[in-house]
């Protein structure tokens, strides 16, 4: 009998990461605490060969080729690591592969950095809320919200993930998002 | 970037059985799972060290989660302590320092094959469900390509024809088990073979279900709060089975699902189904003070 492995400092990152990850996706509108601060240790926890990744963030872009993963323009990406507080960064964003009905799984994910608790009050509601759940974020462009809902034409759509240090909020296609 | 900065550090065993690659893809999936609730999504299911069809899809689920902190809890038909799930559970406690568990109100991951236990699942509990048979439109449509474009397309006719068929010649819905139901007003989805007893408890419940059919290849999630409506009539109701009225002939608990037991002269006996919910109703009975958890069910009503 072997004994039992333990993890190591990698393995338990990821664990937590990912823990984090669908804490806040299956619950919309929570904020749960990732193992690092920044965008990396998502990186790290869901990239591997089979990803194509694109990323404006220049010190994740230096990480990623160990990862495997290709880096490829944003429209071909299936993980997106950017800024969306811009007008320029909007237009990217327009350009991203919402999957389609036949497979709603290629839609993106959407890793973007903005500050959780100020700025823009939003309204959430769909499934993993159980009335409403309100959040404010800020350094998220205003036309986003729009332009979110625009392209998450359910079951196609993109999934945010949305990081500030160590804090994370998700919002899968499934949120309906209204500005308050 | 050297060759060794891409590879990693030699190990004899990795952490919880699956590479990290397999548990990336997991997880990857399992994102767009969560996301689209009820949507079959495929993946590239690897090998474990049981067979395909015997829960390989709930045990990489489960693989991907554990943690040494984890407590989990596995079920086979509502019992412990079956060859299946006692073996599941103790492979799962070997490759990942996790706790074991019969008790579901101890338990962090709960991988059941078809039964959702009798107490309620808090949210900080997560229902790994074993899925033999991911499609729900395999009965009406045996290819698969057409199948995909019918759930891209929404297109469930017919399955409401089949509950119809069924009504006018049996007078009943004659679906058991694996009762579909349409989750977030969109996809129809299987809920595994479930009793009809088990899937109201999927409707806006407070834990999070992942779905995963191993041998299939394909995974599917019900968030919390998700509207899990089983598909009916607006003029015949949704029926479970017939066991408010029964009582479990070791334990004497009445209202909840029951195993029949055929006996010797022809008639049944039976008992409950959910194995450690009777344990604590005998340990009760006995003068112990176990911690009974609410319970869906109240004198075989959905409370």
């Amino acid at each position: 009998m072997l004994a039992t492995p333990l993890p190591d400092a990698e393995e338990i990152r990821d664990n937590a990461t990912f823990e984090a990850v669908l804490g806040a996706l299956s619950r919309p509108g929570t904020v749960r605490d990732l193992p690092d601060p920044g965008p990396l240790c998502i990186a790290l926890a869901l990239l591997d060969r089979e990803c194509k990744v694109h990323s404006q963030d220049e010190t994740l872009l230096a990480r990623i080729p160990a990862t495997g993963a290709a880096l490829v323009p944003a429209h071909e990406a299936d993980h997106v690591f950017m800024a969306a507080d811009s007008a320029e960064a909007l237009e990217v964003i327009a350009g991203l592969d919402t999957g389609s009905h036949l497979y709603p799984d290629e839609g993106a994910t959407l890793i973007v950095p903005a500050r959780i608790g100020a700025g823009q009050a939003l309204q959430l509601t769909g499934p993993g809320i159980k009335s409403v759940e309100r959040i404010c974020l800020d350094g998220i462009h205003p036309v986003f919200w729009d332009l979110r809902a625009r392209l998450c034409a359910y079951p196609r759509g993109l999934e945010v993930l949305i990081h500030d240090g160590a804090r994370l909020l998700a919002l899968p296609r499934s949120s309906q998002v209204t500005e308050v | 970037m050297s060759l060794s900065d891409l590879t990693g550090r030699w190990k004899a065993f990795s952490y919880g059985f699956l590479d990290p690659s397999a548990k990336r893809e997991l997880r990857r999936k399992m994102i767009k799972a969560v996301s689209v609730p009820g949507c079959q999504m495929p993946y590239a299911s690897r090998e474990v060290p049981i067979a395909r069809g015997w829960g390989t899809g709930g045990l990489q689920v489960t693989l991907t989660l554990v943690k040494p902190s984890s407590t989990v809890k596995v079920i086979d038909q509502g019992a412990d302590d079956s060859v299946n799930a006692a073996s599941i559970r103790r492979f799962l406690s070997r490759v990942s320092g996790a706790s074991e568990t019969w008790d579901t109100l101890d338990a962090t991951l709960i991988q059941s094959r078809h039964r959702i236990p009798e107490e309620k699942l808090s949210r900080d509990q997560i229902l790994i469900l074993q899925v033999p048979n991911p499609e729900p439109l395999r009965g009406v449509e045996p290819n698969m390509s057409t199948a995909r474009q019918m759930h891209a397309d929404a297109d469930y006719g017919r399955m409401w024809l089949q509950l119809y068929e069924q009504m006018v010649r049996s007078g009943r819905v004659m679906l058991g088990a694996s009762y579909p139901a349409m989750v977030n007003g969109r996809h129809v989805m299987t809920p595994s073979p479930i009793p009809r007893w088990d899937v109201k408890k999927l409707h806006m419940a407070e834990h999070l279900t992942i779905l995963s059919a191993g041998r299939e290849k394909r995974i599917f999630a019900v968030p919390p709060y998700t509207r899990v409506e089983p598909l009916v009539f607006d003029d015949v109701p949704y029926k479970v089975e017939d066991h408010a009225h029964l009582t479990c002939a070791r334990s004497g608990v009445t209202g909840y699902f029951m195993n029949e037991i055929p006996q010797e002269d022809g008639s049944a006996g039976y008992e409950v189904s959910d194995s450690h919910f009777g344990i604590k109703a005998i340990d009760a009975r006995d003068g112990g003070t176990p911690t009974v958890g609410q319970t869906w069910y109240r004198n075989g009503e959905l409370a």
